[in-house]
């Protein structure tokens, strides 16, 4: 038998073959200069260029990649929205990104079947999700195609609250549908061009006669200050190192010890003058691993931090109050930031810190104006029906409702210590003194005199109300060197026991 | 570079803990603000100089308002 000198070389692609390829080659950055070009111009990456910097080579299994717009004088690649299974440095995800090249990145009737399809498996996989969140909303060419209408996206999306985790990325415009997909994330990651908002310009101009750019409209600034944005980065690759080092807390604790912090500081961080205030971040670098820790909302009712962090390379969630901002009193926005980070943590099985220092809540009519009652409500709701374990570290104030929401002994920490700086009460000592001793201090008439008195009585009942004093009538577990204090924690996070595997949802997790 | 040192919070100044030509160490009081009865540090970030003080004690200050300028080393 003699072979035929002109057959073709069976490896190679047949035409049916060719043609398939070639389809998906033009869905591809290098075959569409134009729109990388303009992309380009506006200081963004492509959509498959932030997958191929995030996702582990080789591991992206992309789904509709060959999707057209249903209106079909459109030109679409994949219809705008790229997604597929991959792994974040060996941890798999979900990956659903808008292509800003492709209609302004608008919702579509096929791009939203593409996504249903996707939250669906997400779902009954269980995969972490990254969303990169971009474009306009509704893509109003396909205004004319019958269709059913019955985009599941935005349901399936709240639906993955609590059972998985998932972080958004806004980098550019993103408005209406687009935001609310973004709105739905557990966490957001913001860049500078982010212009991010429920109703875009168009519909502004229409319901209120203003004329305004996206960016004037929902500047990221103005978002990380509202909270409505978790993160802000200098870029879009600094937003794939922050959804990668995100998503490393959700993964358990892993087989890499975390490198140990610097400590010397900690023992002289809470100041001998009572009256002065100090930065509880400086606390945090002390206890976890060198460049573990993500703050979330830092810009957001300062008053309190919000951080994750890795503690021997086990994840943890802290919670401290910030003396540097109204004194360290919980105010209804701290109270939001605190209630929405416990759920967070719960969710996902993130054992808690709390650093305590806190005269109490904010007061004052105009607190009382934001709802203070219901807001503060809000954190011993989320924290005692949680049942992740939690310890509890007392800086210094340990003040009223405010110290009992901060993981007092009521809400069964594990662990709760002091530092010898703690000192506790119902009140502060000074505004007790003066309802206590009223009689007494009003009979001095000499301001400065009384002012003497009232000190030396508010010393008197500080006194009694130390660290020391409270171990004593065994209210505290322990008293510790401030520089043991990451010693502790390692000790409390050893003392837990294993993490049932889990198979579905443990509760949803605020938006808010 | 010379950089400005802006205020964290709209509060009061409390005591100025430097003057012009002062050489000061990073994690040094720069000036010391009150709030909620509190005493609010604003350190030094880096060894610097102090270039220029541009507020008084007792004034009333707004948020990010400029209160020093600084040429770190």
């Amino acid at each position: 038998m003699s072979l035929k000198k002109d057959v073709q070389d069976p490896a190679a692609a047949r035409q049916d073959l060719a043609e398939v390829l070639a389809a998906k080659a033009n869905t591809l950055d290098e075959n569409r200069p134009k729109a990388i070009a303009k992309r380009a111009k506006t200081g963004h990456q492509t959509i498959r260029q932030n997958i191929e910097r995030l996702i582990d080579k080789g591991s992206f299994q992309e789904y509709g990649q060959l999707a057209e717009p249903a209106f079909k004088s459109l030109e679409g690649p994949a219809d705008g929205l790229v997604m597929g299974t991959g792994t974040v440095s060996g941890c798999r995800v979900g990956f659903m990104g808008y292509d800003y090249t492709v209609h302004a990145g608008t919702q579509s009737i096929i791009n939203h079947a593409k996504a249903d399809r996707f939250l669906h498996l997400v779902e009954s996989l269980r995969l972490p999700l990254v969303l990169w969140a971009a474009g306009g909303g509704w893509r109003p060419y396909e205004n004319h195609i019958n269709s059913r209408d019955y985009e599941e996206t935005f349901a399936m999306m709240a639906r993955l609250s609590g059972l998985v985790p998932t972080v958004g990325v806004v980098s550019g415009r993103c408005f209406a549908g687009n935001a609310n997909l973004a709105g739905l994330c557990d966490t957001l990651i913001a860049t500078p061009k982010a212009a991010l908002g429920m109703g875009g310009p168009p519909l502004v101009e229409a319901a209120l006669g203003l004329t305004l750019t996206p960016e004037e409209l929902g500047p990221a600034e103005m978002h990380e200050a509202c909270g409505a944005i978790d993160v802000l980065v200098a870029d879009e690759q600094e937003a794939i190192n922050c959804v990668r080092l995100y998503l490393d807390y959700f993964r358990g604790a892993g087989s890499q010890l975390g490198s140990d912090p610097d400590i010397s500081l900690l023992r002289s961080l809470v100041p001998e003058n009572p009256r002065r205030a100090y930065d509880v971040r400086k606390v945090i670098e002390g206890v976890a691993d060198q460049g573990s820790i993500l703050e979330l909302r830092p810009k957001f009712a300062r008053s309190v931090v919000t951080a994750l962090v890795k503690v021997n390379g086990t994840p943890m969630g802290v919670l401290a109050n910030q003396p540097m901002f109204l004194a360290g009193a919980i105010d209804s926005p701290a109270s939001d930031k605190l209630a929405r980070f416990i759920q967070l943590c719960d969710a996902h099985d993130i054992p808690m810190l709390y650093l305590c220092d806190t005269p109490g809540l904010m007061v004052g009519p105009e607190v009382e104006a934001t709802a203070l009652v219901r807001h503060s409500s809000r954190i011993l709701n989320a924290a005692i029906n949680a049942t992740t374990p939690f310890m509890t570290v007392i800086l210094r104030k340990a003040y009223g409702l405010g110290q009992y929401m901060m993981g007092a002994l009521p809400l069964r920490p594990a662990l709760l210590v002091g530092w010898p700086t703690a000192e506790f009460g119902a009140m502060g000592f000074e505004g007790a003194v003066k309802i206590t001793h009223k009689n007494e201090l009003e009979l001095i008439t000499e301001k400065k005199v009384r002012q003497v008195r009232e000190r030396e009585l508010a010393d008197e009942l500080r006194a009694h109300n130390t660290a020391l004093g409270l171990a004593g009538s065994y209210e505290l577990d322990a008293v510790i060197d401030p520089a043991d204090t990451r010693e502790l924690v390692i000790r409390f996070l050893v003392s837990l026991p294993p993490l049932a595997p889990r198979t579905g949802r443990k509760r949803t997790i605020d938006n808010w | 570079m010379s950089l400005e040192i802006r205020s964290v919070v709209s509060e009061t100044i409390y005591q100025i803990e430097v003057t012009t030509g002062d050489r000061v160490k990073s994690g040094d009081d720069l000036v010391i603000l009150e709030s909620m009865k509190m005493e609010i540090p604003i350190v030094a970030e880096a060894d610097s100089t102090i270039v220029a003080v541009r507020c008084n004690e007792g004034d009333s200050v707004i948020e990010e308002q400029v209160l020093l300028i600084v040429e770190p080393d």
